[in-house]
């Protein structure tokens, strides 16, 4: 069976191995010419090596290609993986040769979901080391946006193996559904997009944001995620706005000392101005549970899936 | 014609055992949604025949044939394969093999990775029997099973599920989509791939001038019932063509359940139920083909009242 998983599809996982080793190339290349201009901007010599001048493009596309990577491989992982595992065995109606030999569909499911889903979280796990260590190469050791930055939160620790298992059981849920690949992919992108954006904006709540007051945010303003403004009273009541009874706002308030006019004034008065952010020291937790609700929302697809593949009807 | 007209066929009295049964099916119904695809079907065949399924497009027969193979779970009713219910077990399923009527394979598999399927997916396969029969009909083993013809194709598919070595074959139209040539060759080539092996095979068609000769149990679905059941000899022994003047027609139609009824002013003919009629001496009796008796019950869906139970049981 696992010979079968393979023959079926060896060219999804031999092309998501041609991705890794081109990625993980593109990293080091554009790491090796990031050095290079370094130690050439660094010596006195004017004209640096011909190599160098195209590894600051290099180098762009490499930081850039973070924010995209999280989403679009997911997507394609989703529509490649997926989707066609049973799609395509209904569209071509071997459907019914696979499942009347001597194993039983419930079997051949599950070999097929272990296997390809286990060499998923493999790649996703090989993708976060590349990442992670290309990352970590070019920011010191207090600076880089591994928290918030959401474009590479996803594509370092535990996040991209489990976006990979995600998109993976949510393709081949989709295909158990309509039966059509092309429809199932279509639907399969679609979700990706929605869950990547769904996650983003419930990640606020993955916890209690922590309040900080503006005179000490300045300690704490590395790599925070940040919610939420607002101007606290003597008294201790919080309003998100400014408010407009105590000091007016307009085209007439003229700003003093650089600083808003209006908040100037608020100032003065003894308001003071908090920000409610999650710290960097919450990446992990932040991880686990994003890969929690991956898991859950993957074990909850797979159960469909085999649930409306054993249970035979049409 | 009357309903309670009950023709017993010759050897189907209790003495007559039939030996194993390798297919029961008890008050089978299967619907789609709205659609009742198949109704209330019993009916049991006894192991080691090549059983025809015959009817017209929409009867049924690919449903019936999906729910002996488990491919499909009835809406009602049972199956049973050698006496047992299949079940989603290795050792269950290998009882049964399925040829569906696309002849379904992977096109990017070679042959020999279509045979090494079969190989790691069936416990009983055969695999001396697979590559000598694909030597045999000069089918190369490295070619893509895309690129193959749709005979050639046909010959693979069949060869899977024959070297499964299955009790039950079961062959859902194995010889639509098929030329002359393609259909006696395949049709050859399952009868020498299954003799001696005492394997039951039941497959489908509506093409009934490819029956005689192959097989000897017919079964009938009309309109999602079993409108006949029985072995092939013994329903031809038990039909008469009678001939005879016009006028003497009406007092034989009280006396025998009459099929089809066809002819002139003068003369008129009558596909009755009957084994050794004694008939009024201007009357002749003619044995019946088989494609004649199918077409005459397929003309007659309603024809299911007049036949005697009997005929739609094996036992």
């Amino acid at each position: 069976m696992i010979w079968l998983t393979w023959r079926q599809h060896r060219g999804q996982i031999l092309t998501t191995a041609g991705f890794l080793l081109a990625y993980g190339a593109l990293l080091l290349v554009s790491s090796i010419g990031k050095s290079r201009v370094r130690e050439c901007a660094a010596s006195a010599v004017d004209a640096c090596p011909w190599f160098t001048a195209g590894s600051t493009e290099l180098y762009l596309l490499a930081e850039h290609s973070y924010g995209w990577i999280s989403l679009l491989i997911p997507a394609l992982i989703g529509a490649f993986w997926g989707a066609p595992l049973l799609a395509r065995e209904f569209e071509r109606g071997t459907d019914q040769l696979a499942w009347t030999q001597a194993v039983p569909p419930r079997r051949w499911l599950l070999t097929k979901l272990g296997v390809l889903g286990g060499l998923l979280m493999l790649g996703g796990l090989a993708l976060s080391a590349m990442a992670s260590a290309w990352y970590a190469a070019f920011t010191p050791a207090r600076g880089g946006k591994w928290f918030s930055d959401l474009g590479v939160f996803h594509m370092v620790g535990v996040a991209p193996a489990f976006w990979w298992l995600f998109a993976f059981a949510l393709g081949t849920a989709s295909g158990a559904l309509l039966r059509k690949m092309l429809p199932a992919m279509a639907v399969t992108v679609t979700g990706i997009v929605l869950a990547v954006y769904s996650l983003q904006s419930l990640s606020d709540h993955y916890a209690e944001p922590v309040r900080v007051m503006v005179e000490e945010r300045m300690d704490h303003f590395q790599d925070v995620r940040w919610v939420g403004d607002a101007w606290v009273a003597l008294s201790g009541a919080e309003t998100e706005s400014p408010p407009l009874d105590v000091c007016p706002d307009g085209p007439d308030v003229r700003p003093v000392g650089g600083v808003d006019g209006q908040a100037h004034c608020l100032l003065e008065k003894g308001y003071r101005f908090a920000s409610y952010l999650h710290p960097p020291s919450r990446f992990w937790r932040f991880q686990w549970t994003e890969a929690g609700i991956l898991l859950a929302g993957s074990a909850l697809l797979f159960g469909f899936t085999v649930a409306r593949t054993v249970r035979r009807t049409r | 014609m009357s309903g309670e007209t009950v023709v017993r066929m010759p050897g189907t009295g209790p003495a007559d055992d039939p030996g194993p049964t390798a297919l029961e099916a008890t008050g089978l119904s299967k619907s789609y949604r709205r659609n009742e695809a198949l109704r209330d079907c019993s009916l049991s065949v006894p192991a080691g025949r090549v059983v025809a399924l015959v009817g017209p497009n929409g009867a049924g027969k690919s449903t019936f044939l999906k729910l002996v193979v488990g491919l499909l779970e009835p809406t009602e009713g049972s199956v049973k394969v050698l006496g047992e219910p299949l079940r989603p077990e290795p050792e269950s399923m290998a009882r049964v093999a399925f040829l569906a009527q696309d002849k379904p394979l992977y096109p990017g598999f070679t042959v020999a990775e279509t045979l090494r399927f079969g190989r790691i997916a069936n416990p009983r396969w055969d695999q001396d029997l697979a590559t000598g029969r694909l030597e045999e009909l000069g089918i190369p083993l490295n070619r893509k099973v895309g690129r193959l013809s749709g005979g050639q194709r046909t010959q693979v598919a069949l060869t899977l599920a024959i070297a499964k070595r299955a009790d039950l074959l079961v062959l859902d139209e194995p010889l639509a989509d098929l030329d002359p040539l393609a259909r006696h060759d395949v049709l050859r080539g399952l009868m020498v791939g299954v003799a001696d092996t005492g394997v039951t095979v039941l497959f489908s068609s509506h093409v009934v001038s490819d029956l005689e000769g192959v097989c000897d149990w017919l079964v009938v679905l009309n309109g999602g019932r079993v409108q006949l059941n029985g072995d092939v000899d013994r329903l031809l022994a038990g039909h008469r063509r009678l001939t005879g003047p016009a006028e003497g027609a009406g007092p034989l139609a009280e006396r025998f359940p009459v099929i089809a009824r066809s002819g002139t002013e003068r003369q008129d003919t009558l596909l009755v139920q009957a084994t050794e009629p004694l008939l009024p001496p201007e009357w002749t009796a003619h044995p019946v083909g088989l494609e004649e008796l199918v077409l005459a019950y397929l003309r007659r869906p309603d024809a299911a009242v007049a036949v005697p139970p009997i005929l739609s049981s094996a036992r």
